[in-house]
């Protein structure tokens, strides 16, 4: 185990004109001792050069990697005690499952039994067993993957490095394995770092989430914190599926109420009073367009249980509806903004429908349209 | 379904007899010198002069020829063996190593010295004999075997290189990352991973490289003066000067330096086929 320190590390690939191409901005990520921190985020936003900077594969450009105190910028990816699961599982394909995994044993002069013995062990708790003699190509995806993590585990490294591990498999051995990885952190307690541009696989797995873009930490928190506490539109829309709805429009002091209203020229836009709890820290706001977000399992029909119509409920048409069992998905409009709604799966909709639907507005988040910032 | 299949065969089959006989005739006039050279081993002269074409009968056939002809070229073919062998090992080491430079390192100006190195494939070897004359007179590696040996390793390099490069570039370089990780150094990559993965084309290009020196006449002839030192290329020219009244001989010796190349042929046929190809590329 260990405790991993990023501090101000910028990547800058060189360029044949001009300053090169910076892909890391001087991100600074502390990753504690036992901890599992998902890095997530979309193509190129920096997340799998950061951890190939990590693992030493690739240079840093500037900044410092501390694993345990020990700056290891200059130190090489061998002698920095850490292990690597490829997405392609990057297995050696003339050597079996056994001497796959032996290998880095075996070049750092491990005595044969007890290469034997941990092989032996990770193969037992990955359910390897039957297969050791076997070449990767005789083995499922999952199963090369298992190999892949096992070849890390033998080695009993400080910080375990994932560089999108469950790309490469189909949806059902994808949850498995996301299991299994999970059960793994749990049953090891060592530190882990994984790479995913997945959001569920970052929800379920990570104890913290790191949200990058365009090589730039956005927030690190636990996931719930990040979904329900998002400091900026980017991860309030990245997180979440189907993400967070946004509305744009102004926000005005009627009496002693906040309303807002949709900026929406083609229909008569939605306005609600925001509820007192909405409100705080709006003062600066006022008259001024705001984004306000609200996820798809807050919006609900005025007919489920009963529910009071209150003054948050409007008038919306139906575009599309997705009837998933468990939930409905409705693809609504108010003429101006389209958003989702997760809503019971009591009744069909039927597109063009006009619904009533309420937005449980104590839940929303008001973000700024210009700096994208999370304002209440 | 099946039945489908089969007149599809048959008509196919129908379709192609005037291919398959040009294929025969051609395989026919191939193999032509090779039934000669065995058919002629076993005879005298006189047989030869009255029968040249065909076989003679079993019981009159002078097996001392082969005997001759093996005491003759015997000291040839070991001469070749050891150069032919020391030079492809050689050559293929050395290779895989610049290979492994070109493939996996990127530094300023790589390309050019990778241009530059591709320039040397366009000069026609036999420019460079004068010179390598001298250079060879200057290390005092005359009439030797080292010569042979150097020179060979030195020229097939180009080669060897380029076609080594572009298949060490296609290896996946997460293998390369995960080794390093590993705690692989270099030299530890190219052993476990380079060569291991490798293999097809190392046999390729080795074939290639045993077949060249094997087959070598230039250069021995210029290098060599001692007979006890001749290579088959230089030795089976001086046999043909020497022996030329006693066909039998000769072809029982021309035969003897053939077999080794056959039977390589015959163990590694795809291999061979598939050297062919990357010859295909170089041009």
């Amino acid at each position: 185990m260990a405790h991993v320190v990023i501090s101000n590390l910028v990547k800058v690939y060189p360029e044949k004109s001009g300053p090169g191409v910076r892909v890391v901005h001087g991100i600074d990520l502390e990753i504690r001792d036992g901890e599992f921190m998902a890095l997530v985020g979309p193509s190129g936003c920096g997340k799998s050069t950061t951890l190939r900077m990590i693992a030493g594969l690739e240079e840093i450009s500037e900044g410092s990697i501390s694993i345990d105190g020990k700056v290891v910028n200059d130190v090489l990816p061998k002698d920095r005690d850490i292990a690597m699961v490829f997405q392609n599982y990057a297995l050696y394909p003339h050597m079996s499952v056994y001497e796959n995994m032996a290998f880095g044993l075996k070049l750092r002069r491990f005595p044969k039994s007890e290469i034997d013995t941990r092989v032996r062990e990770a193969a037992v708790l990955l359910g390897l067993t039957d297969y050791l003699d076997r070449l990767p190509k005789a083995l499922s995806g999952g199963q090369r993957q298992r190999v892949a993590v096992g070849r890390a585990i033998v080695r009993k490294p400080k910080v375990f490095l994932f560089d999108e591990p469950l790309s490469n498999l189909d949806a059902k051995m994808r949850v498995s394995m996301r299991t299994e990885i999970s059960k793994l952190h749990a049953r090891l307690g060592a530190t882990m770092i994984y790479v995913t541009h997945d959001q569920v696989e970052a929800m379920t797995m990570g104890d913290r989430i790191c949200v990058m873009k365009d090589g730039v930490i956005q927030q690190v928190a636990a996931p719930l914190e990040l979904y329900n506490q998002p400091e900026n539109i980017f991860v309030a829309g990245f997180i979440g599926s189907p993400p967070m709805n946004f509305f744009s429009g102004v926000l005005s002091r009627v009496g002693s109420e906040i309303w807002f209203s949709e900026k929406n020229e083609k229909s008569p836009p939605i306005a609600f009073a925001l509820p007192p709890a909405l409100t705080t820290g709006l003062g600066q706001s006022l008259n001024r367009t705001i984004t306000l977000g609200i996820r798809p399992e807050h919006i609900e029909t005025t007919r489920v249980f009963g529910q009071k119509d209150t003054d948050y409920a409007t008038e919306v048409t139906v575009e599309l509806c997705e009837p998933m069992g468990a939930e409905t998905l409705l693809y609504l409009t108010t003429g101006g903004t389209s958003f989702v709604a997760r809503v019971h799966p009591l009744e069909a909709y039927s597109s063009g429908q006009r619904v009533r639907m309420l937005f449980k507005l104590e839940n929303a988040r008001i973000f700024d349209h210009e700096t994208g910032r999370r304002i209440s | 379904m099946s039945g489908i299949a089969k007149d599809s065969v048959g008509a196919r089959g129908h379709r192609d007899w005037p291919k398959h006989a040009i294929v025969g005739c051609l395989i026919l006039v191939e193999l032509f010198p090779l039934y000669m050279m065995l058919q002629v081993s076993f005879k005298d002269n006189a047989e030869f002069i009255n029968n040249p074409w065909l076989p003679s009968n079993p019981a009159s056939w002078h097996w001392e020829n082969w005997a001759f002809g093996i005491r003759l070229i015997g000291p040839y073919i070991a001469n070749t063996v050891f150069v032919a062998v020391s030079g492809t090992a050689f050559s293929l080491c050395f290779a895989i190593l610049g290979a492994y430079f070109f493939a996996r390192y990127k530094m300023p100006f790589s390309g050019v010295l990778w241009s530059a190195f591709l320039v040397l494939m366009l000069l026609p070897s036999v420019a460079n004999i004068v010179p390598l004359f001298t250079l060879l007179k200057e290390l005092s590696l005359l009439n030797t075997l080292t010569a042979l040996i150097a020179v060979g390793v030195a020229g097939g390099q180009v080669f060897n290189i380029f076609v080594l490069r572009n298949f060490i570039e296609e290896l996946p370089k997460d293998l390369f990352e995960a080794a390093e990780m590993d705690g692989a150094s270099h030299f530890q990559q190219i052993i476990n991973i380079v060569i291991p993965m490798s293999g097809p084309i190392i046999g390729t290009l080795a074939i290639l490289a045993f077949l060249g020196k094997w087959n070598e006449f230039l250069l021995p002839l210029i290098v060599l003066r001692d007979k006890e030192l001749f290579t088959l290329g230089v030795g089976l020219i001086y046999l043909d000067g020497e022996y030329v009244k006693q066909w039998g001989q000769i072809m029982a010796a021309y035969f003897i330096a053939s077999l080794p190349l056959i039977v390589i042929f015959l163990f590694c046929m795809r291999l061979f086929v598939r050297g062919l190809s990357a010859g295909a590329i170089k041009g």
